[in-house]
């Protein structure tokens, strides 16, 4: 009876010693599991501050780089002042009360300076002539939009896709009679249809070499005029509706005489 | 025992298994299944420490980036390392970059995790 006991208490020692080895061990593998996952997550939190920094590196430094790009014809044709950055705000503000989503509107303003980039490959005679254009020179002058547009069209860069469509297109008319393409309608781009209307309300209201800058009135009754000819009709209608936030835009970046 | 050679891809590291002692790691280690992955080189360890005559083990680990599971994995190998000492001496050298934090701090860990195990950092 004794020895059976024994046995018993043994059998249950063995027991114990088994259970202990195993629960130390468990608390061991616990252990490292909740070390290896402070690890991870400590790991994770700094991979991704990195690829937010990144990301947000590349985005300005697209952004720069299409605004310095967009600014070389400013310098080359003096007058030029600081239309690139009104028709930037004007498009932003058309495109927002277009309906466009944040993302696009930013992209619009940040693609739209480079909308006259194919004028790097016009020639300073005709760029900067003073009189009216010869048939021949304003068929060269014509070609920027197509200069532009080749120049930009074969990055897979989203910015710089948006811009290729800007300059391809903001010569192009509502109505069909516009330039490279002759193309209609809703045919053109939503972008393009925003930056030929800032373009032309901005140029019609500066001094350029060849032209006096023209009066509110007279700019009007030409945008209303083009309603649905130069211009998409929508675009108008937005345009007189938000006249406040054009103007003030027009105010905040007046060219310096 | 053979050889095992594998090749590195882009989320798994390249692996050379040498019966004569010597283990190499070497670059990524991401993949999406770790265990699955390391599967036939714990068992190769495992033979190789408790089948083989070796009595010595040099181990080179050079690991550029990590994922938690993986790391799992290399505390389960440097397991086997230590519970087999007495009849194999492990001398591990965990190779890192001088500004990859990451990898430095896991070496770290892993000295203090085992500290009956021959483990050399080396930063270059």
């Amino acid at each position: 009876m004794k020895s059976y006991e024994n046995k018993l208490i043994s059998q249950i020692e063995h027991l114990k010693d088994e259970f202990d080895s195993t629960t130390t061990k468990l608390i061991k593998e616990l252990k490292r599991q909740d070390k290896i996952m402070a690890r991870s997550d400590k790991r994770q939190q700094l991979e991704y501050d990195e690829l937010i920094k990144l990301k947000t590196e590349l985005e300005e430094t697209q952004k720069e780089i299409v605004w310095i790009v967009g600014t070389i014809g400013e310098y080359r044709n003096k007058e030029m002042g600081n239309h690139v950055k009104r028709v930037a705000s004007y498009s932003y503000c058309l495109a927002k009360h277009y309906g466009l989503s944040n993302r696009e509107c930013e992209l619009i303003k940040y693609a739209s300076p480079m909308h006259d980039i194919g004028k790097v490959a016009i020639p300073d005679s005709i760029l900067n002539k003073a009189g009216s254009f010869t048939q021949d020179e304003r068929d060269i002058m014509e070609r920027h939009s197509q200069i532009g547009y080749d120049l930009l069209k074969n990055s897979d860069r989203e910015l710089i896709k948006i811009a290729s469509i800007i300059a391809y297109e903001h010569h192009e008319k509502y109505n069909g009679k516009g330039y490279p393409r002759g193309i209609s309608g809703e045919d053109i781009h939503i972008y393009g249809r925003i930056v030929a209307l800032a373009d032309v309300f901005d140029a019609l209201g500066s001094n350029r070499i060849y032209k006096k800058a023209w009066s509110d009135d007279k700019i009007f009754t030409l945008l209303k005029e083009e309603r649905g000819e130069h211009f998409d009709p929508k675009l108008i209608d937005i345009f007189f509706e938000n006249l406040d936030e054009i103007l003030a835009i027009r105010d905040s970046m007046e060219d310096i005489v | 025992m053979e050889q095992i050679e594998i090749e590195a891809t882009k989320y798994t590291p390249k692996i050379f298994l040498n019966p004569d002692g010597i283990i190499s790691i070497e670059g990524k280690s991401y993949p999406e299944n770790s265990f699955e992955f390391y599967q036939p080189i714990v068992e190769w360890i495992d033979n190789f420490l408790n089948k083989s005559s070796r009595d010595s083990l040099s181990v080179n680990m050079k690991i550029i980036y990590f994922n938690s599971s993986s790391s799992k994995v290399f505390f389960d190998i440097f397991d086997m390392f230590e519970e087999s000492r007495d009849r194999c001496k492990t001398t591990i050298h965990w190779i890192f970059d001088t500004d990859n934090e990451n990898v430095a701090e896991a070496g770290e860990d892993l000295k203090e995790d085992f500290p009956t195990l021959d483990i050399r950092l080396s930063a270059i």
